[in-house]
């Protein structure tokens, strides 16, 4: 393995700073480093200097009304752990439990899963259906992008030279569901997830699916299936039918675009279920 | 600001160390450069659970875990003396539940469920417990004697 150096900034600016001093790919950041160290062990990437995050006071998670700022090197067991996000996303929160193991999950950060994109991951569905922003610092100041558009495909995204997820915000606490298929339960990565929320405030759903390449997607046409509030069992129905042909279920090496599609029409339901029959749902 | 010297507490003991390069593993200093030997590496790519220690008490994957990142942390491995109580108890329940067939996963087990332990207590629910060994995997398939293990530590009062 190539060697590098590691330098730990004590601010923003300095980690801003330190990572332009080298060209894009040549310097890293790390937070957890489950992904990174991951890459770096397969040979995948070779930076020349890995910038660590671990000074900047970014392990936070912040309620400002209905709305959740949750820290980029948070570790996500902390956040699994808040009482709080268990009760008001528990879509979110079933998700989160879902990364990896206890051991892995005390290290890995939100901001390195996005930063990552990965097709597989379990936690950016959900965070498409609670239409999550990220913040992100940079040399050219702060900017706020939708995740939608911050994700791009496998180790893609939107990130900027320069520029480091400083957190992700989430705007308002939402009924939802997470469910997910995998070979095995513990420890895997998933074939197909759905994530499924209720945005009470416009009154409309979110669907979203993911582990499919070659990023997750928000499935509007069968959200809108499902009207303005608790749908009748004929309207679970056509959505969980919508998404299964949606054009979005490819297949991969680990599942076929069939056996995905017969998967996601199930989950879609159930988690639709989930949703409208659990206590946080509107009247 | 770059990586310099590391100081670390590994099982109670502070130690100090120089030219400690920036790309290695937490797993490779305990291993290799302190030659603590009961840390094993198994898949290195965060799969396994093999190599679980515990920082600051919480479990960590050292495979997956640049030293320089825990600098002044207290590092916990399963050669940890009788300071460490609810390891000793937990090391102890493996040995009465002979919950090892090759031996290779145990330090990594019983690290990880002493580090559940130290997170949800041994009151928490037997499925949260047998759930948070996910990340652990045992090639010989012999689970069900680990699973008796974490049953008896359950009934102990702690």
């Amino acid at each position: 393995m190539a060697s590098f150096d590691l330098v730990v900034p004590e601010t923003a600016e300095e980690a801003i700073a330190a990572l332009q001093t080298l060209a894009p790919g040549e310097a890293a950041p790390i937070a957890g480093g489950t992904n990174l160290l991951f890459d770096l062990e397969e040979g995948r990437i070779a930076p020349r200097r890995i910038i660590s995050l671990r000074r900047l006071p970014w392990r936070t998670l912040d309620w400002n009304g209905g709305a959740l700022t949750i820290g980029s090197t948070l570790p996500l067991r902390s956040l699994e752990d808040d009482p709080e996000v268990r009760r008001r996303h528990p879509g979110l929160y079933e998700a989160v439990r879902n990364v990896g193991g206890v051991a892995l999950r005390h290290r890995a950060t939100l901001g390195g899963n996005l930063v990552r994109s990965s097709p597989a991951s379990d936690l950016t569905p959900m965070l498409l259906a609670l239409d999550a922003e990220v913040d992100l610092v940079g040399p050219q100041g702060d900017r706020r992008v939708p995740l939608d558009r911050f994700l791009q495909s496998s180790r893609r995204t939107d990130l900027r030279p320069g520029e480091l997820v400083r957190s992700v915000r989430l705007p308002e606490a939402r009924p939802s569901a997470f469910l997910l298929q995998r070979v095995r339960p513990a420890n895997d990565i998933s074939q197909v997830v759905v994530a499924v929320a209720f945005a009470s405030s416009e009154r409309s759903w979110r669907i979203a699916v993911g582990g499919v390449p070659p990023r997750p997607t928000l499935l509007p046409e069968a959200a809108a299936s499902l009207g303005s509030g608790r749908p009748d069992p004929a309207a679970v129905r056509r959505a969980g039918a919508s998404a299964a042909s949606h054009s979005a279920l490819a297949a991969d090496r680990r599942a076929s675009e069939e056996y995905r599609r017969r998967v996601v029409g199930h989950l879609v339901e159930r988690a639709v279920a989930m949703v409208s029959g659990g206590e946080g749902f509107p009247a | 600001m770059t990586a310099g010297q590391l100081r670390l507490t590994v099982n109670g003991t502070a130690v100090e160390l120089a030219d400690v390069p920036a790309p290695e593993r937490l797993l490779d200093t305990l291993r290799w450069r302190m030659k603590l030997k009961g840390t094993k590496e198994g898949c290195r790519t965060g799969d396994c659970g093999a190599c679980t220690v515990l920082v600051d008490g919480r479990t960590c994957l050292s495979c997956l875990t640049l030293a320089h990142e825990v600098d002044g942390t207290s590092v916990t491995t399963i050669e940890v003396g009788p300071e460490d109580a609810l390891v000793g108890r937990v090391r102890a329940a493996f040995e009465a539940a002979g919950a090892l067939q090759c031996g290779y996963c145990t330090p990594g087990f019983v690290m990880a469920i002493a580090g559940l332990l130290r997170e949800r207590g041994t009151g928490a629910p037997r499925e949260e417990l047998l759930e948070g060994l996910g990340g652990n995997l045992c090639r010989c398939t012999g689970y069900t004697a680990i699973v008796r293990a974490v049953d008896a530590l359950r009934t102990e009062t702690p």
